[in-house]
């Protein structure tokens, strides 16, 4: 009968109290972040048109999506990701904004999940997107805060991992192999899945390129991989590539980032999406990267203005759930116990004073409050018994 | 303080498998091969903790970060989802992925809609959408090859290593539908944030392969 009546759809939850508290508090943390950099708040409705994610169909696979049809018959769908909406906002209400614009966002994302996977459909995210700008030291800009906000949450537990797409379209286009080629050696790449890479890779014997693509998976870790890379292959478009991450990275070590920062050039997810630099965080504990982001400068063509475009996002359940955290202060506790006699104003007026204090205040009705002394849990506790207080404890 | 790199070990055949490789490799093994009824047991030089686990138990643990490192059959990996590394082929547990019909019964010919009975069903299903084919797919967890013999199912994918149950049943492989081994996969955050001591169990591994 009512079989789903009491519980959430697979890879959802419910969470309480200390799991808000604790999300709050990185909430603000990041917020607070963003704004004091001059990054603005938008929120992008949960339902958008299926039509928002078709431009960009390549990103989002259909049947990781959740779908709903509207009333008149159009397909709708819980958003799968928070970028592509604000690229609509750039094509549509944003247009005659010609300014580099701030953006941060703080929304859930849906992306099917299958129930007994323990994956999580629904996803909390909290990023930022930097649009109409794209000097260094946007990205420099942009890297420094997600390496900052990691900072906020974790402390000095966090690893952020820089990749540059260039190298990587650089070793294919000299290929010149047919495109699924191409996407076949990409997935292998980003998997590191070194034999199945090799094998494929034969075709390509005598290619300048095939030697450094079959070592690409392994060129990951300080930042002697660089030069390692450009002995392996060198041509205009690989070493342009290289000679920006190089630089992007020695800034940042200049900004006092080094010991968090480690390069991997088979960062290669989604090399259709990203035209630059990508970037990834991580921290002990989380079995995936918390944080995500990188240089899309094709994205907002897609809707129809030309703006180049970089951001990241920050997973913030994985924090939550697996991040080591700082202890929160908790504000002391008071309460107030009242019966049917109580003075109301009497009551109010002993709220806002504790309140005031700085203690978190509650009223708690019990049947006598003259003789109810041995409520617990509570740092500090009151009676209002009449018209007259007086402290319990 | 920094916990041990974790390997889950698919129990079994791959454990028997891999033992001697990892002794080769260095790694000393008696606790392991000596393991009774304990789950997580160091190496004998305490490099890594090993875990028992069951196939697709590996995959879930990797993924998850609660183990680094996962043995574990390619059959498992291409049944259950990658969303982490597959760093080596250790060329051990070696077998194929086939499809097998009843001798004679030529499975591709004619119109009607055939019916496949696996334990990965994921595998069969992908397969026949390769072909574009339209294929029901039975899954069935224990002897696969009872589907045709009972008359429920046209053929059956499944892995073979000699042939031999699928001869004195009847059957024989129509078609390979991949080639399988043991493979060692890799946690993505783990490898980023213990990159030397996963990169040396990777490497030794790799040396130890028997048909190097």
């Amino acid at each position: 009968m009512n079989q789903f009546g009491k519980i959430t759809p697979d890879g959802t939850k419910d969470r309480l109290f200390d799991e808000c508290e604790k999300r709050g508090a990185f909430i603000r943390a990041l917020g607070d972040l963003f704004r004091a950099r001059g990054f603005r708040e938008v929120s992008t409705p949960v339902l958008e048109y299926y039509d928002v994610f078709e431009t960009a169909k390549g990103y989002f696979p259909q049947q990781s999506i959740y779908k709903l049809i509207d009333h008149t018959g159009r397909i709708l769908v819980l958003r799968p990701d928070c970028t592509i909406p604000i690229a609509r906002l750039i094509g549509s209400r944003l247009k005659n904004h010609t300014d580099p614009l701030r953006i941060f966002y703080n929304q859930k994302i849906y992306r099917y999940a299958d129930g007994n996977s323990g994956v999580s459909g629904e996803i909390s995210q909290m990023g930022v997107e930097y649009i109409g700008a794209n000097l260094a030291i946007c990205d420099v800009e942009i890297m420094e805060l997600a390496a900052r906000s990691l900072n906020a949450v974790c402390g000095d537990d966090f690893q952020l991992e820089l990749c540059h797409i260039g190298y990587f379209n650089a070793l294919v286009d000299s290929l010149n192999a047919p495109a699924e080629i191409g996407e076949q050696i990409r997935d292998l790449v980003e998997h590191k899945n070194f034999p199945a890479l090799d094998s494929l890779l034969e075709q390509f014997e005598g290619c300048p390129a095939q030697k450094a693509l079959k070592k690409l998976p392994a060129l990951f870790g300080s930042v002697a991989v660089l030069n390692e890379a450009r002995a392996l292959f060198s041509n205009e478009a690989s070493d342009k590539a290289l000679d920006y991450l190089a630089s992007i990275y020695n800034t940042l070590s200049s900004l006092g980032l080094a010991e968090h920062l480690t390069i991997d050039l088979g960062l290669v997810n989604q090399a259709d999406y990203y035209t630059g630099i990508i970037f990834r965080g991580y921290t002990a504990g989380a079995g995936e990267p918390v944080l995500s982001g990188g240089r899309y400068d094709g994205l907002t063509r897609e809707f129809g203005e030309d703006r180049p475009a970089t951001g990241f996002a920050v997973n913030l359940d994985l924090l939550c759930e697996k991040a080591a955290t700082k202890q929160q202060n908790k504000a002391a506790s008071a309460a107030v116990l009242v019966d049917e006699k109580s003075d109301i104003k009497k009551v109010f007026e002993l709220l806002g004073k504790l309140n005031a204090e700085g203690y978190t205040a509650q009223i708690i009705p019990v049947e006598d409050a003259v003789c109810a002394g041995n409520k617990t849990g509570f740092d500090r506790i009151f009676a209002v018994v009449g018209e007259t207080e007086r402290e319990v404890l | 303080m920094q916990r041990k790199i974790r390997m889950a070990l698919t129990k079994g055949r791959i454990e028997k498998a891999i033992i001697p490789m990892l002794e080769k490799a260095g790694y000393g093994c008696e606790g392991l091969k000596d393991k009774g009824r304990k789950l997580i047991i160091p190496t004998d030089g305490g490099e890594f903790e090993v875990v028992f686990a069951k196939a697709a138990d590996v995959i879930t643990y990797v993924e998850t970060g609660a183990c680094d490192i996962g043995i574990v059959g390619k059959d498992t990996i291409m049944e259950n989802g990658s969303s982490f590394y597959e760093m080596a082929d250790l060329g051990i547990g070696r077998c194929r992925m086939v499809l097998a019909a009843p001798k004679d019964a030529n499975f591709f010919d004619g119109y009607a809609a055939r019916t496949v009975a696996s334990k990965y069903p994921k595998i069969a299903a992908d397969y026949f959408a390769r072909k574009q084919m339209d294929v029901k797919v039975l899954k069935i967890e224990g002897s696969v090859e009872l589907g045709p013999v009972l008359g429920i199912t046209d053929a059956i994918v499944d892995l073979v290593e000699t042939g031999k149950t699928l001869a004195e049943n009847g059957l024989e492989v129509v078609e390979t539908v991949c080639e399988v081994s043991t493979r060692l996969i890799v946690n993505i955050a783990s490898l980023k944030l213990h990159k030397s001591s996963i990169e040396e169990i990777v490497d030794r591994l790799n040396a130890a392969r028997e048909d190097k």
